[in-house]
C-alpha cells in the first residue's frame, strides 16, 4: 500500500519534471525543431521591440540607439522642464513635457541625427536597421 | 551701453560669489539658485509680451518654462531637506540687476528690445553658469543639491547657445 502510494508520487513527479523541462526548453530550439520537421531555413525574424530613450540632464540616455525596423522607440521626459526630439524633415516630437512621453516608428531604414530644438547642445542618434 | 551695464552687474555676481561668501552654505546656495531663476522668469514674462521677432517671443516663452520647471524642483528639493532659502550678497546683487534689466528693456520697443533681450540673456547665463561652476557646485554640501545643481547646467548651456544662436540670427537682419 505503502509502496503503491510512494511509486505514484515518484511517477508524478517525474511526470511535473518532463513538464518543467519542455517549458523550460529555448524557444529557438522549438522553432528549429518546427522548420526542420517543415523543412525551411529557422525563422531568424523577431516580434518588434520598443525602446527607451531617457532624457535627463538635458542629455538623451542612450546617445545612441540602434533598432530594427518595426521597432517603437518611446522618448521619456525626466527632466523638470519639455524637450523635443527631432530629426529635421524625419521625425519631431514636438514639445514633451515633462514627465511625458513621446513614441515613435520609424518609417524607413537609416541613421537620423536628432537635437532638442529648445536645448541645441542635446543630440542623439537613431540608426534603424 | 546696456550690455556694459550687463558685464558690470555680471561682475559683480562673480566677485561677490567669490569674496563676500567665497564658500555660500546650502541655504545661501538655494537662495542664489531660486533668485536667479526667478530673475530669467520675470525678464521671459516681459519677453513673451514685448518682443516683436517670433523666435525671441518663443525663447522667453520657453525661459519662462524652464526655469519655473527648475525652480519647482530646487524649492521642493529645498523643502525636503528642511532647508530654508538664505538671503546672500549673491542673490541680492542678482536681484538687483534683474530689476535693472528689466527698468531698461521696459524703455525699448521692436527690434532694440529684441536685440537688447537676447544680449542680455546670452551674457547672463554666461555669468550664471560661472557661477555654477566655480561657486556653486563646488560649495554645495548636500549630495542631492550638488546633484541638482550639476544636472540642470546643461539646461543653462542649451539656453546659451540658443541665445546664441538667435542673436546671430537677428544680426543678418
Amino acid at each position: 500500500m505503502t509502496l503503491t502510494v510512494s511509486t505514484k508520487i515518484a511517477r508524478a513527479v517525474a511526470t511535473t519534471g518532463d513538464v518543467l523541462r519542455r517549458a523550460a526548453e529555448p524557444a529557438w530550439l522549438r522553432v528549429l525543431a518546427l522548420a526542420s520537421v517543415a523543412g525551411m531555413a529557422p525563422a531568424a525574424e523577431t516580434p518588434p521591440v520598443t525602446h527607451t530613450v531617457v532624457m535627463r540632464a538635458t542629455s538623451y540616455a542612450p546617445l545612441a540607439l540602434t533598432m530594427k525596423l518595426g521597432d517603437m522607440v518611446v522618448w521619456r521626459n525626466e527632466d523638470p522642464f519639455p524637450h523635443t526630439a527631432t530629426a529635421a524633415g524625419v521625425f519631431d516630437s514636438k514639445s514633451i513635457a515633462a514627465g511625458a512621453s513621446w513614441k515613435y516608428r520609424p518609417e524607413a531604414a537609416g541613421e537620423y541625427a536628432y537635437i532638442c530644438t529648445f536645448h541645441p547642445n542635446m543630440k542623439g542618434t537613431l540608426k534603424v536597421e | 551701453m546696456n550690455l556694459l551695464r550687463v558685464l558690470f552687474a555680471a561682475t559683480l555676481i562673480v566677485s561677490s560669489a567669490g569674496v563676500a561668501a567665497q564658500a555660500p552654505s546650502d541655504a545661501q546656495i538655494a537662495s542664489i539658485v531660486v533668485v536667479a531663476n526667478q530673475v530669467d522668469i520675470d525678464a521671459g514674462h516681459l519677453a513673451e509680451s514685448k518682443a516683436s521677432a517670433a523666435e525671441v517671443k518663443a525663447f522667453g516663452k520657453q525661459m519662462v518654462t524652464d526655469h519655473t520647471g527648475v525652480n519647482k524642483q530646487a524649492v521642493a528639493l529645498a523643502k525636503k531637506l528642511g532647508v530654508v532659502p538664505e538671503d546672500n550678497p549673491t542673490s541680492q546683487s542678482l536681484k538687483k540687476g534683474g530689476e535693472e534689466n528689466l527698468e531698461s528693456l521696459k524703455t525699448l520697443k521692436g527690434a532694440a528690445f529684441d536685440k537688447a533681450y537676447i544680449d542680455h540673456e546670452v551674457a547672463y547665463h554666461q555669468q550664471v553658469l560661472d557661477a555654477i561652476d566655480k561657486t556653486l557646485i563646488p560649495s554645495a554640501k548636500n549630495a542631492e543639491l550638488k546633484a541638482l545643481l550639476v544636472s540642470v547646467r546643461p539646461a543653462f548651456v542649451g539656453h546659451l547657445e540658443h541665445a546664441k544662436q538667435i542673436q546671430a540670427d537677428l544680426g543678418k537682419k
